[in-house]
């Protein structure tokens, strides 16, 4: 099913927007202190330059082959068994990546919310919304991503402007740690919270303007990358890096201590919660729709409504893989660090393979001519 | 541009068709028989018994035998008299030295003698016997094939009153009526621009509607007025009794509780919508019409909005989208804070609605839902009460659902509070089909609350959302201008931005002329 080339460039950039901000913001800040300490700020920091240019090879790579999806361009790039061989990694990963995503936002919601709820119940319920949405076509998902993003954007920039009132700069002092491998592990842990950002080679295709792509991702992550920094900066001013190490959701403590002025409302962090359940759909729905969308393409099927209900027992079963929170944790971290070298080692090869072959081309032209 | 989905066709069964005129007639072939009689007999036959339809022979001008035929409720009887049988029956004073044959007579009866407006020679039978089921008036004269059919209609209809599904404060008062004629007098009198085009078709084997939609040359866009056309000429039905037939027929999504198209009474709303490019659809016999392509933010905005002050206009229009949100999600909040998250309330507070709730036997959501499916009852009640009983039983309504259920323990005082709210809330959305919607999408929200929490209320409003961000009305995205975004559009969503500011006509409804005003065009 073909469809009109309707996403304009500012849908792109808030379908980037949403997908990256999801559920790992909860984690960020305890990732970010366990690499640099008080250098947490400069570990993001470092953790987003490597995402962006994750970002970048893979826009470039999609503006050259503006008609395809990166499944279809590696066939042509590396071969036909060989692109299907490394899509079919991809895939796999982004299934992996579904599944973990739901299951975190399932163990944030038992702990900290409904606590008496059997865990397989809000994970089931968390897959069961991304399924129903799946089966709407790309320009709805474009649709859908645009609409939600101010309600992802404004609750964490409110519960930051709030919680600044608390933070105390000495916890972000000194600036840089000495030691330096944990700051390049806890940057690429940071960085694997950008994986989102590989859904730019799904929408380049149905983008009005594929040319405008480079636009569209430098603003998302320059939106996101502020945003995660400036949570991190909160987090660690107000509560600095060694209590945070105590804390598995740094973010979600930093919206419990939060309060509206004159008391209205207090505990906050239900509130919080409540709306990144948006956040952590969209990004959900995100990696879901590129896996079902993708295998679509790999198996040249007509339809990928079909798939989704089909699907969703695979990743359900990866979701309650892990048996407690300490290995899920471990696990993302794992599948973090892989998914650094699908999503920018894979397209950094393809796309040095695609500039030879076309500089091989052009040589051979010019033999010709 | 295949954005438009397949429209599924309804068929009515075959063997129940009535026999219509056109398939009596054709088995008899279409002529007008020279004889008189013969056509009377003919007539008659197909007509069958009908105690109000009158033959009145008479004789043209002294000489030549004629006969008027026509239905006796249907007509204007001075007409017919003064305007048809007068000059006809005496020789007026110009035509006295003429000399007057069976040839040249139709000639001179049409061009010199008879004092209307609307008249007309027709051969064909079956179209003079459609028309003298509408109400107007045939002639024919012994020995000539053709019959005049002349246009007497008159039938009793209601003065224009202000339309009482939707009452304003600042604005024009009149709304339409079941006569389509009127209705399109009235929008045609507000639009005195050659721009503004009335195509017509009939619908309906028994009733045969009169269907007019309009549309503004040069501003609506023309693949919508195609697909409207298209979508009313697949129409299959017997009887259109209301607007509201054809509208189940012609909207894109059968399945979902919200309206993708808006009717209205007012035809100052119409006029306004037709300007913005959008196409009307009106039905002889209903005072409502269609207005196509709709998306989701007018079902909260109203003429009144417009008609004042844009300061009063976005106040209201806060009011109102506050309502709507109430609406839907008022009770399932109220649910889980009160079953999961009392924290969330301030300490006093909490305790007094606890206190409330003591005696109450039930959780939370079960009460709310006793409470909820009462107050549909009452709703769906005092829609039906003649106007004396009403007033009465409201009261005794809100003294049962209150006071008494709250004394007896089933429910407790906030839940009242709360039930209430929501439905005024829901009375403030001008639409009255787009708020259903949300009223009925309440319950889901409320059972998901009871299950989940708050966790809950959000998982039923992604699903709500994601809902309407999938739908689509006649190729416009419903949640458009918010969601493919508009600057443009913008300016009208949540604010009423004051008018000299929204220059341009909204991007979605993709119109050939984009800008409403211009400096240039003053003077036009």
């Amino acid at each position: 099913m073909e469809y009109p080339r309707n996403i304009t460039t500012v849908q792109a950039t808030t379908i980037l927007i949403s997908t990256i901000i999801g559920v790992g913001v909860l984690p960020l800040p305890l990732f970010a202190v366990q690499g640099g300490g008080t250098g947490a700020p400069l570990v993001t920091f470092a953790g987003i330059v490597l995402a962006a240019s994750g970002l970048f090879i893979l826009t470039i790579l999609g503006i050259r082959h503006p008609q395809k999806t990166l499944i279809s361009y590696s066939e042509d790039i590396v071969g036909k068994w060989i692109g299907r061989f490394f899509s079919i990694i991809v895939i796999s990963f982004f299934l992996f990546l579904s599944g973990l995503a739901a299951r975190e936002f399932g163990e944030v919601v038992v702990s900290a919310v409904l606590r008496e709820t059997p865990l397989e119940i809000t994970v089931i319920v968390m897959l069961l919304i991304a399924c129903i949405s799946v089966r709407y076509n790309i320009n709805t998902f474009a649709y859908i991503h645009n609409f939600y993003v101010p309600a992802i954007l404004a609750p964490g920039l409110i519960i930051v402007a709030l919680s600044l009132k608390n933070a105390n700069p000495l916890y972000l002092r000194p600036i840089m740690e000495s030691n330096l491998t944990s700051m390049l592990k806890g940057m690429l842990t940071i960085s694997a919270l950008f994986q989102g950002s590989f859904i730019v080679t799904m929408i380049i295709p149905f983008m009005k303007n594929p040319r405008k792509a480079k636009k569209a991702s430098f603003w998302s992550i320059f939106i996101t990358g502020s945003f995660y920094l400036l949570i991190v900066i909160a987090t660690v001013a107000v509560f600095g890096p060694e209590e945070i190490k105590q804390i598995f959701w740094p973010t979600l403590e930093l919206a419990r201590t939060t309060a509206v002025p004159g008391n209205i409302l207090q505990r906050l962090d239900v509130i919080f919660l409540a709306v990144w359940v948006t956040a952590v759909f969209t990004t959900l729905f995100s990696s879901y729709y590129f896996t079902i969308f993708s295998i679509k393409q790999l198996c040249k099927l007509k339809d990928h409504r079909l798939l989704s209900f089909f699907i969703m027992p695979f990743v359900f079963f990866l979701a309650m893989m892990p048996q407690n929170i300490l290995q899920l944790y471990g696990v993302i971290k794992l599948v973090g660090k892989a998914g650094l070298l699908i999503t920018i080692l894979y397209p950094g090869l393809l796309l040095m393979i695609d500039i030879f072959k076309s500089w091989r081309k052009k040589k051979r032209a010019a033999q010709q001519s | 541009m295949s954005l438009f989905r397949k429209m599924k066709r309804t068929k009515i069964s075959d063997k129940t068709k009535p026999m219509t005129i056109p398939s009596k007639v054709v088995m008899d072939q279409n002529k007008i028989p020279d004889s008189l009689a013969e056509t009377e007999e003919k007539i008659r036959g197909i007509l069958g018994k009908n105690d109000d339809f009158l033959v009145k022979r008479f004789k043209i001008f002294g000489q030549f035998s004629a006969a008027i035929f026509y239905f006796s409720n249907l007509v204007n009887q001075d007409i017919i008299n003064k305007d048809i049988i007068r000059p006809l029956m005496y020789v007026p004073e110009h035509l006295a030295n003429r000399e007057k044959t069976l040839k040249n007579l139709i000639e001179i009866i049409m061009e010199e003698t008879l004092y209307h407006g609307q008249s007309k020679v027709e051969e064909r039978l079956d179209e003079l016997l459609t028309v003298l089921l509408r109400g107007e008036t045939v002639i024919f004269i012994d020995g000539i094939k053709e019959g005049i059919n002349i246009s007497t209609r008159e039938v009793e209809h209601r003065s224009v009153s202000q339309p009482e599904t939707e009452q304003v404060i600042l604005g024009p008062r009149e709304g339409f009526i079941e006569n389509i004629d009127s209705n399109i007098a009235m929008l045609r009198y507000r639009l005195p621009t050659a721009d503004f085009q009335v195509r017509s078709m009939k619908i309906g084997r028994l009733t045969k509607s009169t269907v007019y939609y309009c549309y503004i040359k040069g501003i609506a866009n023309e693949t919508v007025v195609h697909e409207v056309e298209k979508r009313l000429s697949a129409i299959e039905i017997d009887a259109i009794m209301d607007a509201g037939y054809l509208e189940q027929f012609i909207e894109d999504n059968h399945f979902t509780p919200f309206p993708q198209i808006q009717s209205t009474e007012r035809p100052d709303k119409t006029v306004a919508n037709l300007a913005e490019g959008r196409v009307a659809i009106l039905v002889d016999g209903s005072p409502f019409a269609l207005l196509v392509p709709v998306v989701f933010n007018q079902f909260y905005q109203t003429t009144e909005d417009y008609s004042s002050r844009f300061l009063m206009g976005t106040f209201a229009r806060f009011a109102r989208m506050l309502a709507l949100v109430f609406s839907l999600i008022f009770p399932s909040l109220y649910v889980s804070l009160i079953a999961f998250n009392p924290e969330l309330l301030p300490t006093e507070f909490a305790v007094a609605v606890a206190g409330g709730r003591a005696g109450v036997p039930y959780p939370a959501v079960v009460e709310v839902l006793i409470i909820e499916i009462s107050m549909e009852i009452l709703r769906e009640a005092t829609v039906r009460l003649p106007r004396q009983v009403g007033g009465a039983l409201s009261i005794v309504g809100v003294l049962v659902v209150g006071q008494a259920a709250v004394e007896a323990g089933l429910a407790s005082p906030i839940t009242v509070v709360v039930i209430a709210l929501t439905t005024i809330g829901s009375f403030a959305t001008p639409a009255y089909t787009a708020a259903f919607a949300l009223r009925m999408l309440r319950f889901p929200i409320m059972i998901l609350a009871g299950i989940f929490g708050l966790y809950g209320v959000m998982v039923g409003i992604i699903l709500t959302f994601n809902h309407l961000l999938s739908l689509k009305s006649f190729g416009v995205p419903y949640m458009a201008p918010v969601s493919p975004e508009d600057k443009q559009g913008m300016k009208d969503v949540v604010t009423r931005s004051p008018l000299w500011w929204m220059s341009k006509r909204p991007d979605f409804l993709q119109t050939v002329n984009r800008t409403r005003h211009d400096q240039d065009d003053q003077n036009q």
